[in-house]
């Protein structure tokens, strides 16, 4: 008998067009090549994220609770801030749900889009990066890439890691009568402190 | 399933009767299209983004057996259990047998159009499994039961009210609500429950790259990461269609899809799954259901290449004043028109004829459709396969008829006009006349094109003939 497989495959090669008339046309890198902080941050604002920018002698750990004063549970992943709660301690994917705030270092940024990637390598679960109400992501600026294509072509990550995440601002929705609302079932802020 | 051909045009009256919700419809997704030319206006590359991804998919279609062997090697070895469905009715069993195997009672999801293509969660709830869709639009319409309007925006045709009446019954919130930002923080309490006690959790997948075994997953909720990373089992339902072969093709794809979508330029999340996270289990479902028949239609194949952006919905004038759901399918607007007869032929007889052929969908297309080409070679299907309402069948007939004899087409031409002008209303606005149900028929002229041009050029042209008929 034969599979599903085998006869969904036997009758796309009946069907095939023609693959002579289709070649493949080589890698494409188009539009403005500007990896520049400037740019990654006016993209960063349009899709709802914003900067922390640290006041004078100002720790990461201040500049937190100085953007998120209610927040009563924040969790670092990274050694620049402590928080309050001890990443060891969230084992389970459940676990991030009690976190007001989580503090990450992304790899990489895209300056066109104002994106920001993560992966396991970046996080304790996945669920990290989604079920805590607020996120702040570390960046170097000397980690930014220009756009889709450049990202896509430079950046290892995409092919190496089996959960990799670009976040674009906070979780949104414009599902009711078109109004926009920022912070819909994931993160509600998404700031970027450079380093 | 029944055969019966969707009444469009019944359905599209029923829609317009209510001005605001008509209004709302209409203008929203007017914006969503000056959105996507604002951002279109911004980039100089725009056209040559779109030749690219319409070649990347031409050529990925025309050698699709090829990459979905390489995706489905890549993915095995990166620990992805693959399988194929033949139907929705294979792929439903399929879900089944893997929920059961982990004694999955409760799945969460994100909004998928091949799982609604394949009835899924009907299936589902009889085998005892509780499915909660995770976006906000596609939830609203599971406790409202009515299948999504729109591809991107599922609950587009409803206003504030609607949406409080809904949640209020099922969410126990105040139905007097008018803001919306309550709404959506009544969705975000209601569900983080049951997303923290889902059993399994299931996305579909936007683009597939063969060369890494990826899937992609782009959203703007974050819904289908909560989807994916919280439950501790993951099943993909895909499209066969939806591969590329390179990640580096992602970057044209990702460039044009929100951007064509909603006119934002890129999605807030753009996931890429390549195997699953620590202690996890990863199933991709890839679903034939038609495709495969699809590739062969020799004009209609391209359709495709679709990215299912909805581009073509919100600038086509017909869509945006008869409703997603009028269309009585999974897939409405232009592109809903060109794929569901293949679908259903019968059933969906009339919705290559819901289009004025305009070519708008077709100019927007971020992967160049031709949709409304394929429009109108479906009604010539249509009308060989004797897929064709009665009347209009009729009157194409005795048109064609008519306009082949001169003498009497100018005859009724005339008639025509005595008639407009003398004729009592219900003699001229009746069932034998649909097109002036809702529109006036032409004003009656005093002189047709015909009498204007005997008078003025035949006789003056008839001199300047003269010594060419002397020869």
């Amino acid at each position: 008998m034969s599979t599903a497989r085998d006869e969904i495959l036997q009758a796309l090669r009946a069907n095939s067009p023609t693959p002579e008339n289709h070649p493949l046309p080589p890698v494409a890198t188009l539009g403005d090549l500007d990896a520049s902080r400037e740019r990654f941050i006016t993209s960063l604002r349009i899709l709802g994220g914003d900067v922390l920018e640290p006041l004078e002698g100002e720790t990461l750990d201040q500049a937190i609770v100085r953007r998120h004063p209610d927040a009563k549970v924040i969790c670092s992943n990274v050694p620049e801030a402590k928080g309050t709660l001890p990443v060891e301690k969230v084992k389970t994917p459940q676990d991030a749900a009690t976190i007001d705030v989580t503090v990450v270092r992304a790899p990489f940024g895209i300056a066109e889009m104002g994106s920001i990637f993560l992966s396991e390598a970046q996080l304790p679960i996945n669920s990290f990066a989604h079920l805590g109400q607020h996120i702040v992501v570390l960046l170097a600026a000397d980690q930014l890439t220009a756009n889709m294509h450049t990202a896509y072509q430079e950046r290892p990550e995409f092919k190496t890691a089996n959960y990799g995440v670009l976040m674009s601002g906070p979780s949104a929705t414009a599902d009711i009568q078109g109004v926009l609302i920022r912070g819909a079932q994931g993160v509600r802020t998404l700031s970027v402190w450079f380093t | 399933m029944s055969d019966k051909p969707v009444n469009h045009a019944r359905a599209a009256e029923h829609f317009i009767e209510d001005t605001p919700h008509l209004q709302f419809h209409d203008e929203r997704l007017w914006d969503m299209r000056q959105k996507r030319d604002a951002q279109m206006h911004i980039l100089p590359e725009w056209q040559e983004l779109r030749e690219e991804a319409s070649r990347i998919k031409e050529h990925t279609l025309s050698r699709l057996p090829e990459y979905l062997e390489q995706f489905e090697a890549n993915a095995k070895k990166n620990g992805i259990h693959v399988h194929w469905a033949r139907d929705g009715a294979e792929h439903n069993r399929i879900v089944g047998e893997i929920l059961k195997a982990h004694n999955a009672r409760n799945l969460i999801k994100s909004k998928s159009m091949v799982t609604e293509e394949c009835d899924m969660r009907p299936y589902l709830a009889k085998q005892g499994v509780t499915v909660t869709e995770t976006d906000l639009g596609e939830r609203i319409q599971q406790l409202d039961d009515q299948l999504p309007s729109h591809i991107v925006v599922p609950a587009v045709h409803k206003l504030t009210a609607d949406v409080a009446k809904i949640f209020a019954k099922d969410y126990h919130t105040d139905p007097d609500i008018r803001d919306p930002h309550l709404l959506a923080e009544a969705q975000r309490q209601a569900a983080r429950p049951v997303i923290l006690h889902a059993d399994a959790g299931m996305t579909g997948g936007n683009f597939v790259v063969a060369e890494t075994g990826t899937f992609v997953v782009c959203t703007n909720e974050g819904n289908a990461d909560l989807s994916a990373t919280v439950p501790n089992l993951h099943i993909a339902t895909i499209g066969i269609e939806r591969l590329v072969p390179r990640m580096a093709d992602m970057g044209v794809f990702i460039r044009l899809l929100s951007r064509s979508a909603l006119g934002s330029p890129i999605t807030q999340y753009t996931t890429h799954f390549r195997g699953p996270q620590k202690g996890g289990e990863m199933h991709v479902v890839l679903v034939d259901n038609g495709r495969s028949a699809r590739l062969g239609m020799e004009d209609f194949w391209t359709s495709l290449k679709c990215i299912r952006c909805g581009a073509c919905m919100n600038t086509c004038p017909v869509y945006r004043r008869s409703g997603g759901l009028s269309y009585g399918a999974v897939y409405s607007g232009p592109i809903g028109a060109i794929i569901d007869p293949t679908f259903n032929e019968r059933k969906y007889s009339t919705l290559p004829y819901a289009s004025t052929l305009n070519g708008s969908c077709t100019n927007v297309c971020p992967v160049k459709i031709n949709i409304h080409e394929q429009l109108y070679k479906w009604r010539r299907v249509l009308v060989q396969h004797h897929e064709m309402p009665f009347v209009k069948r009729e009157i194409m007939h005795m048109a064609g008829k008519l306009m082949g004899q001169p003498k009497m087409y100018r005859a009724a031409i005339k008639a025509t006009e005595v008639s407009l002008s003398t004729m009592p209303r219900f003699v001229l606005y009746n069932w034998l006349n649909p097109w002036g149900k809702h529109r006036e028929n032409p004003h009656p002229v005093k002189q047709t094109f015909n009498d204007w041009y005997r008078k003025n050029r035949e006789t003056a042209a008839k001199p300047a003939a003269a010594p060419e008929t002397k020869k």
